[in-house]
C-alpha cells in the first residue's frame, strides 16, 4: 500500500496526455451525445399525448417544453424524460394546455371553403375532425384554424362529427358547439336540407342540445304559366307529396277548361305550411287571366298577367289575401287585356257556344251556388258578352232527370239567375239578361248514363236579336 | 453511468491503457514525484470537482465536460494503479529468481 502512494506521485506526467485526450473527446463526442439523448427523450414521450413538444439538449441536460392535456400526463412525460439513460438534469418547461370556458368549436362554410375554428380537445380528435370534413366535402378546401384546449364536454368528438356530416348539406352557414349547446345558422343547399339537418340533430350525443337552429331552406318554388297561344298551362317547381300533386293537377284541370295542363312538378319536402290550401286559390286567380304567370316562392305568391275586363282586374287585385291560408302574402300585378273588337250578335252566339262546349259552369251539387272553379269560364263569357253590347241574352238553366220535376225546375231557374247575377255584378247591364229555367225538359244527351246526365246539367247562353 | 461507459468506451479504454503504461513506468522511474503537499492540494481539487459533478451544479456542456474529464481521470488512475502493481509484481518475481 505504501508502494502505491510512492508510485502515484510519479503518475502525473500521464495526465498531460490525458488532458489532450479529454479535450479531443469533449470536442468529438458532445454533439453526437446530445443528438442521441434528444432522440432517446423524444421516443420516451412519444406515447404521451402532448402538443408543441420541444426538446433541446445541452451536454447531458435536457430542456423539455410541451403542453400536456392532463396533470398526470404532464408529470409522466417529465418522469419519462428524467429516466432516459444518460440524462443528467431535466429543465421542465412543460405546462398544461389552456382550459377553454366555454369550450367553443365551429365549422363555417362559405362559397369556396370550410373553416374549422375554435377549440379541439386532443390532437387526435383534431385530426379526426379535419379528416371527416375533407371526406364529407369532397373537393372543397378545408381550412384548419382549430387550437387545442382542455375542458371539452364528454362525447364532444361525436357531436362535432355529427355536425360536420351536416355541413355538406349547407350552401353557406356556421355550426357551433359551445360547451353542450349546438347552434346552427345558414342556408341549406337543397330543398329538404333543413329538414334533413333537423332530423340528424335528433342523434346528438347524450348531454348535447340544440340552442338555436336557424338554418334556412332555399325558397320553395312553384310556378304556373298560362300560354294563350299554345293553349297550355305549364306547372313547374315542387309539390310536397303525391297526394297534393294529384289535388293540384285535378284543380288545374277543373279550372283551366280550355288549356292543356303540362305537369312538370316534382315532389320535394320542405313545403311551407298551407301549401296545398294556397295553390288552389292561386291557380283560380291565374285561370281568370288571359295570359299570366303564377310564381310561388315559400309563402309569397306573385300573380301577374292580363285580366279579361276591368271588373275582373279589380276583383283579382282586391280579393286574394283572404282566400289564402294565414301567413301567406299575395302580390297581384294585374293589367287589363285590351278589349276585343265588337262583333255581331250571331258571332257572339257562336263564341258562347264554343266556350260552353269546352267547359260547363259548375254549381255545388243540388244547389244554385256557382263553383269557384268556373270563374275562368265565366270571365270568358263576360268578355264575350261585352263584345256584343247590343245583344240581349237569355241564360237558360237545364238539369238532368234526377229528382222531382218541380225541384229541377226551381233549381234550373235559380242556377240561371245566379249566373245572370254574376254577370251583372261584373258590370253588365241587368236588362240585357233574362234568366230562364227549363228543368230537365230539354236534355241534350241521354239521362241513362252519368256522362249524359253531366251533359244535361248545363247553362246555355242564347243571344236574342 | 452505464450509458456514458457504453457511449465513451473508446476514450475510456484509451485512458485505461494510458494509465497502465504510466503506472508501469512510474515504478522504475527515477527523480522526484509530486510533493506530499501538492498531492494533497490535487486530491482536494479532485474532491471539489467530484463534489461539483455529483451536485450537478455546472450546467449544460461544461457539466458534461467535467463528468467526462472525471470519468477519464478515474479510469486513468485505475489504470495507473493496475500498471504499477503489475510492474511491482514482475520486479519482485525477477528479484526472487535472482
Amino acid at each position: 500500500m505504501h508502494g502505491l502512494f510512492r508510485w502515484s506521485s510519479k503518475w502525473w506526467p500521464g495526465t498531460i496526455i490525458l488532458v489532450v485526450f479529454w479535450a479531443i473527446a469533449a470536442w468529438n463526442s458532445t454533439a453526437s451525445l446530445e443528438s442521441d439523448l434528444a432522440a432517446r427523450s423524444a421516443s420516451a414521450v412519444k406515447d404521451t399525448v402532448l402538443d408543441k413538444t420541444r426538446i433541446e439538449v445541452a451536454g447531458r441536460d435536457v430542456s423539455f417544453a410541451a403542453e400536456a392535456f392532463s396533470e398526470d400526463g404532464r408529470r409522466s412525460a417529465v418522469a419519462a424524460v428524467e429516466t432516459v439513460p444518460g440524462v443528467r438534469l431535466v429543465n421542465d418547461q412543460t405546462r398544461l394546455v389552456p382550459e377553454a370556458s366555454p369550450f367553443t368549436w365551429s365549422a363555417e362554410r362559405d362559397v369556396v371553403r370550410v373553416t374549422l375554428g375554435g377549440s379541439s380537445p386532443l390532437p387526435a380528435s383534431k385530426g379526426r375532425l379535419l379528416e371527416a370534413a375533407r371526406a364529407t366535402l369532397g373537393g372543397v378546401e378545408v381550412v384548419d384554424q382549430m387550437h387545442l384546449s382542455r375542458g371539452a364536454p364528454p362525447r364532444f368528438d361525436n357531436a362535432a362529427l355529427l355536425l360536420l356530416d351536416q355541413i355538406g348539406k349547407l350552401k353557406e352557414g356556421k355550426l357551433t358547439i359551445s360547451d353542450t349547446k349546438v347552434s346552427l345558422s345558414g342556408m341549406a343547399r337543397d330543398l329538404g336540407g333543413r329538414e334533413a339537418i333537423a332530423a340528424a340533430l335528433k342523434n346528438l350525443p347524450e348531454g348535447f342540445s340544440v340552442a338555436a337552429n336557424e338554418i334556412k331552406a332555399p325558397p320553395y318554388i312553384f310556378q304556373a304559366y298560362k300560354d294563350p297561344v299554345a293553349l297550355t298551362l305549364t306547372l313547374t317547381g315542387y309539390v310536397p307529396d303525391n297526394n297534393v300533386h294529384a289535388a293540384i293537377a285535378a284543380a288545374a284541370t277543373r279550372k283551366f277548361f280550355g288549356e292543356k295542363v303540362v305537369d312538370n312538378l316534382k315532389a320535394s319536402i320542405g313545403a311551407p305550411a298551407g301549401f296545398a290550401g294556397a295553390m288552389v286559390p292561386a291557380l283560380g286567380a291565374l285561370s281568370r287571366l288571359s295570359t299570366g304567370t303564377l310564381v310561388v316562392a315559400d309563402r309569397e305568391v306573385k300573380i301577374s298577367g292580363d285580366a279579361l275586363y276591368d271588373a275582373a282586374a279589380a276583383q283579382l287585385r282586391a280579393s286574394p289575401a283572404r282566400d289564402f291560408p294565414p301567413g301567406w302574402q299575395v302580390k297581384a300585378d294585374i293589367s287589363v287585356k285590351p278589349a276585343a273588337a265588337p262583333v255581331d250578335p250571331t258571332v257572339c252566339q257562336q263564341l258562347f257556344s264554343d266556350l260552353l262546349a269546352k267547359g260547363q259552369i259548375r254549381f255545388e251539387p243540388r244547389r244554385a251556388t256557382i263553383d269557384p272553379d268556373s270563374a275562368g269560364l265565366l270571365d270568358r263569357l263576360i268578355e264575350t258578352a261585352l263584345r256584343c253590347p247590343t245583344a240581349n241574352i237569355e241564360i237558360a238553366g237545364h238539369t238532368d232527370s234526377d229528382g222531382g220535376d218541380a225541384f229541377n225546375q226551381t233549381l234550373s231557374e235559380k242556377r240561371a239567375q245566379a249566373v245572370a247575377d254574376y254577370l251583372v255584378k261584373a258590370g253588365l247591364p241587368t236588362d240585357r239578361f233574362t234568366a230562364k229555367g227549363y228543368g230537365s225538359s230539354q236534355p241534350v244527351a241521354t239521362n241513362d248514363t252519368d256522362e249524359g246526365k253531366a251533359q244535361n246539367r248545363r247553362i246555355d247562353f242564347l243571344v236574342k236579336e | 453511468m452505464a450509458y456514458l461507459a457504453t457511449f465513451l468506451w473508446g476514450w475510456l479504454l484509451a485512458s485505461l491503457l494510458l494509465g497502465l503504461a504510466m503506472g508501469w513506468i512510474a515504478v522504475v522511474q527515477r527523480g522526484e514525484g509530486v510533493s506530499k503537499r501538492t498531492s494533497r492540494w490535487l486530491a482536494a481539487l479532485a474532491a471539489v470537482l467530484v463534489a461539483a459533478a455529483l451536485a450537478r451544479v455546472i450546467p449544460g456542456r461544461p457539466g458534461y465536460w467535467l463528468d467526462l474529464g472525471l470519468i477519464m481521470l478515474a479510469v486513468y488512475l485505475v489504470g495507473c494503479a493496475l500498471g504499477s502493481w503489475l510492474r511491482d509484481r514482475v520486479l519482485a518475481r525477477s528479484a526472487k529468481a535472482a
